[in-house]
């Protein structure tokens, strides 16, 4: 190890800026090159390659272990691995929110307000007798509960998923499904289920490593997305088509490869397949059962059929490995690489893992334009910082959620059915300042300005609280102060019940009945991470950071500017104990994070 | 004229050259340096490089029928019984036609010409999920999965991805409408926090790399670029915001208002910027319950905001180089709800302004007996007025491309 660590090192300090780890010694020929790469090519900058991409990065020392296999063992242990014992795979724990009476959760409180009109009670929940002051106030309290309350379910889901990419031992298990997640995008703004969207990644989870029938046929019955894509709407005499052309343009083919009329015909196959609440229903009254054209393919054919017949598509293996090619390895792929995984993808009955073992062993996958060019997703660029870190517990101050989401990425919230663009329209100048400076929050946590995401409540409704404390009726606490901009919103209200009083209510009972999210700082000791690796000196901290850190080599001047800082810092070169040297430390990696060269992996 | 319309005139009068502190020399002889030698090569094929369009997003729906008032029509009586604005209300313009009582400001620039109203905007299959309809108008592509927006498009397109921010974004995060393929628009909401956070020694040291350059890394030239870039426009946009003072009222302090004002303070300070776009966020516009209160003091905000900002921007003297045009993802349902609200319908009215706009009604207001399962029938592809826009105002002729599709330009702009 030491000889690979001396070469790097040596490198890094006369080398231009800018080029990959290891790219120096990477032959041109390897690009677009599908053939495997040799125990002799393997190196500690590849497997750390690997590892960023097949998983969320890791430290040094787990990369050094890597690197002692061959590539064949650490490929076929990442992607065979079932058979990896996982203690990070804990169920999520409900917080139990969901009351008898409020399936199916109506779509708007409006919905709501006419159900407990015309029955006399909604959501479980009874109308005040006649007479009564506000009489459907608890029918619009629980609907406002419900809202409030599976958002912070949804909130509560995100960490829980985000634990588990931090802490698994299957970090391909847990990648795959971030990335079947983009690709068959289902958001719970609209969904507004967590229970759906907590189903559909145990779906996605079990399925990722088998093939793709299995894959799609369980994201076609999968009630998130048959809600997510208005497929109760599509029934025999009104057939919806957006689920059909979400089928082919976005999930399998992709425009170009089927008609108008295609679309059409699979939407009248996929009439009636609905969902009962959590689970598939298959509606024989709303089924067209007639006799449709699909693609070559003509008879009373069913969404199945539908599946079958895209996956005796070229197009459809050329299209899912090109994707999945373009979020393991590179933006661009050759038109000759996209075919040969095609054909390799189809010829295989669709199985993920030889495709994803061809992909990960290739000569192409080290090859200079695939190594260190990929810009980390805000929720990669979070996680492996914390994987390089070395954290055992995901940090939740700052909240997980809202960090990843101030930088474009929600979990369970893609911005819409195309799933995540990716890539270069990550990075606004905004977002760039961005992504160094949460940073800071999570180097230098301030748990006294910290404001918990899912305990907190919109000025509003806070002030409906004061107001009412203060002894005034719900009328009074609830009116609009003057020309106040949040004041517009809400406007609406009725005699039989008080709106801004319900969605106050509504918070209120969403706290008491969801479990909070444990709120802790990141447990970081960088002092005890450079006397682990015996550095002593300014220049070795700097390089110690620069490799465990980035992915590119910075310029030799910036490295410098490093140098300088910490030592600046320090007022010494070197790294001696004491109460200076932790926060010192933090800087200089706060320095590190928010480089250009930080972005990318 | 006091703004040259060529680009040596431009150039002549400085760009960036108002209401800019000390701090940005830098910066400034960069870009002008950047523009000035793609003048020079004669890269640009820009008829109208001075040109600036402002979109404007009404998120939530916008309830065009009360908008844009259909006095004349009893059927539209029929099914507002208790929502239809009562006809001695309505601000009449033209025949049959008026605005919602509280749109006073667009009265004015109504009555000025400098307001155009399309009828009836739409697109075929119409959605009616917010968001799978605003996706389709921000990407122009109705039911398809296009990840780039048309504005983004328009810019890949037609301009130079050396020069900085094309495309400005007032908002919290990216709007699909401006995402592009080489260009970084420039995403800010608030000023104040567009910035690089951190001790001044930390700044200072990051500051001294940021010229790092690359060696055969397109991502990270393209990275060290939005850096440089991000850099340098926050400072800038953070001083031309904070110089900026303005007498004119742009209503009560709403925040699409203040985004508005945030454009004019930028153009102030002669920002390259050639589109900017701007939201009424939050879904505002969703009026499913008790509207009428509520979409009065919503359509109030709005003439305000986009009446005082067609003046402040007349005031700064670049009156002939800005259009707007306003949008929303679709209308609401013909016949009112139970719950003195209107539903998620489809064709709704899109509004240009500007001094360069022949003020009046376009295109064949939509049937309101002749529904469609109670919804309007549209009778303007929205992607028309897109084209108006690209072509008549922006001077690109070859709209096909951006649009994915040929749409016909109304003639609106003189």
């Amino acid at each position: 190890m030491t000889c690979r660590i001396g070469r790097w090192l040596c490198v890094g300090l006369i080398g231009a800026g800018g080029l990959a780890v290891g790219a120096a010694q990477t032959p041109p020929s390897w690009t677009d090159d599908l053939a495997p790469i040799t125990a002799r090519d393997w190196t500690y900058e590849r497997a750390a390659h690997l590892i960023e991409r097949a998983g969320f990065g890791t430290t040094s020392d787990e990369i050094a272990r890597l690197a002692r296999m061959t590539p064949q063992q650490v490929v076929d242990r990442l992607v065979d691995y079932e058979a990896i014992d996982n203690p990070a795979a804990k169920p999520f724990e409900e917080s139990g929110i969901w009351d008898p009476g409020m399936d199916p959760f109506p779509p708007s409180r409006a919905d709501a307000v006419r159900i407990a009109r015309e029955r006399g009670a909604a959501l479980g929940v009874q109308v005040l007798p006649a007479g009564s002051p506000r009489r459907l106030q608890p029918v619009v309290d629980k609907f406002f509960y419900g809202l409030r309350s599976n958002s912070i379910e949804t909130q509560r889901l995100g960490v829980w998923w985000a634990t588990r990419m931090l802490l698994t031992t299957r970090p391909l298990e847990e990648k795959l499904t971030f990335f079947w997640h983009g690709h068959f995008a289902t958001g719970d703004v609209k969904v507004r289920d967590y229970r759906m969207m907590l189903r559909q990644n145990e779906m996605l989870r079990a399925r990722v490593s088998g093939d793709l029938r299995a894959l799609l046929v369980g994201i076609l019955q999968d009630p998130a997305m048959l809600v997510y894509l208005d497929n109760g709407e599509n029934v025999k005499k009104h057939p919806n088509e957006n689920f059909g052309r979400e089928l082919l343009e976005l999930f399998t083919m992709g425009v170009g490869y089927y008609t108008e009329r295609d679309v059409r015909e699979a939407a009248r196959a996929f009439t009636g397949w609905t969902n009962d609440v959590l689970t598939f229903k298959f509606d024989r009254e709303q089924h067209d059962f007639g006799e449709k054209t699909f693609i070559g393919r003509t008879g009373p054919l069913d969404g199945t059929d539908i599946v079958d017949a895209v996956l005796a598509q070229p197009a459809t293996a050329d299209f899912v490995a090109a994707k999945l090619y373009r979020f393991f390895v590179r933006e661009t792929l050759s038109p000759a690489v996209k075919t040969e995984l095609g054909n390799g993808f189809r010829s295989s009955g669709y199985r993920m893992k030889p495709l994803l073992k061809r992909i990960f062993l290739s000569k192409d996958f080290y090859s200079a334009p695939s190594v260190a060019t990929q810009i980390k997703s805000p929720v990669t660029l979070v996680l492996s910082t914390y994987k390089k870190l070395g954290l055992r517990e995901l940090p939740t101050i700052p909240d997980f959620g809202r960090l990843t989401a101030g930088l474009g990425q929600l979990l369970f919230d893609p911005p819409n059915v195309a799933g995540w663009a990716g890539g270069r329209t990550w990075i606004t100048p905004a977002t760039l300042l961005q992504r160094g400076n949460v940073f800071r929050d999570v180097l230098f946590p301030d748990p006294a300005m910290f404001r918990a995401p899912d305990r907190l409540m919109p000025a509003t409704y806070a002030r409906v609280g004061e107001n009412l404390k203060k002894g005034m009726n719900i009328t009074e606490a609830t009116k609009e102060g003057t020309g106040d901009a949040e004041s517009n919103m809400m406007a609406d209200r009725d005699e039989d019940y008080n709106t801004r009083y319900a969605s106050y209510r509504g918070y209120l009972m969403a706290f008491e009945r969801t479990r909070p999210i444990p709120r802790r700082a990141a447990g970081i000791d960088l002092a005890s991470l450079v006397a682990a690796a015996h550095v002593t000196t300014v220049d070795a901290a700097v390089d110690l950071f620069i490799r465990r850190f980035l992915s590119v080599r910075p310029a030799e001047n910036d490295r410098v500017v490093l140098v300088d800082f910490l030592r600046g810092t320090l007022g010494s070169s070197e790294l001696k104990p004491g109460d200076k040297l932790e926060p010192a430390l933090r800087e200089l990696l706060y320095l590190v994070l928010s480089m250009p060269e930080y972005q990318l992996g | 004229m006091t703004c040259g319309c060529s680009r040596r005139d431009f150039l002549a009068h400085g760009l960036y050259g108002i209401g800019v502190g000390a701090a940005l020399p830098m910066f400034l002889s960069r870009t002008s340096a950047a523009l000035t030698a793609q003048a020079l090569q004669g890269t640009s094929v820009e008829k109208h490089p001075e040109r600036i369009l402002v979109v404007v997003e009404l998120s939530g729906g916008n309830d065009g029928l009360n908008t844009v008032v259909p006095h004349g029509d009893p059927a539209y009586y029929r099914a507002r019984p208790h929502l239809g604005i009562p006809e001695r209300e309505v601000i009449k313009v033209t025949e049959g036609f008026g605005f919602h009582p509280s749109m006073v400001g667009f009265e004015r620039l109504y009555k000025d010409g400098q307001m155009a109203v399309v009828h009836g905007c739409g697109y075929d299959h119409p959605s009616f999920s917010h968001f799978s309809s605003m996706s389709y108008w921000h990407t122009g592509v109705p039911n398809g999965g296009e990840t780039l927006g048309w504005l983004g498009r328009l810019a890949d397109d037609h301009y130079n991805p050396a020069t900085r921010n094309v495309i400005v974004n007032i908002g919290l995060s990216q709007s699909l409408a401006v995402r592009s393929g080489r260009h970084s628009p420039l995403v800010f909401d608030d000023p104040v926090r567009f910035r690089r956070e951190g001790t001044d020694a930390e700044k200072r040291a990051l500051g001294a790399m940021s010229e790092a350059a690359s060696a055969s890394n397109p991502a990270l030239d393209f990275l060290v670029a939005t850096a440089r870039n991000a850099a340098a426009s926050s400072d800038f946009v953070r001083q031309a915001s904070a110089a900026y003072r303005t007498p004119v009222d742009y209503g009560i302090g709403n925040a699409f208002g203040g985004g508005l004002q945030r454009v004019a303070a930028l153009i102030a300070a002669n920002m390259p910027t050639r589109v900017y776009y701007v939201v009424y966020q939050g879904n505002s516009f969703d009026t499913h319950v008790q509207q009428a209160d509520l979409h009065s003091r919503l359509l109030m905000y709005t003439a305000d905001a986009v009446r005082a900002f067609m003046q402040d921007i007349a005031r700064i003297g670049r009156g002939d180089d800005v259009a707007v045009m306003m949008f929303t993802e679709f209308g609401r349902r013909v016949e009112e709800n139970g719950s003195l609200g209107t539903d998620h319908g489809t064709a709704t009215p899109m509004f240009l302004f500007g001094k360069h706009v022949t003020g009046g009604f376009f295109g064949k207001a939509p049937s309101l007996t002749d529904l469609d399962d109670g919804n309007l029938k549209m009778t303007n592809d929205f992607r028309r007025v897109y084209a108006t826009v690209i072509k008549e105002w922006l001077g690109y002729d070859d709209t096909a491309a951006v649009l994915k599709g040929r749409f016909e330009p109304l003639g609106i702009f003189a």
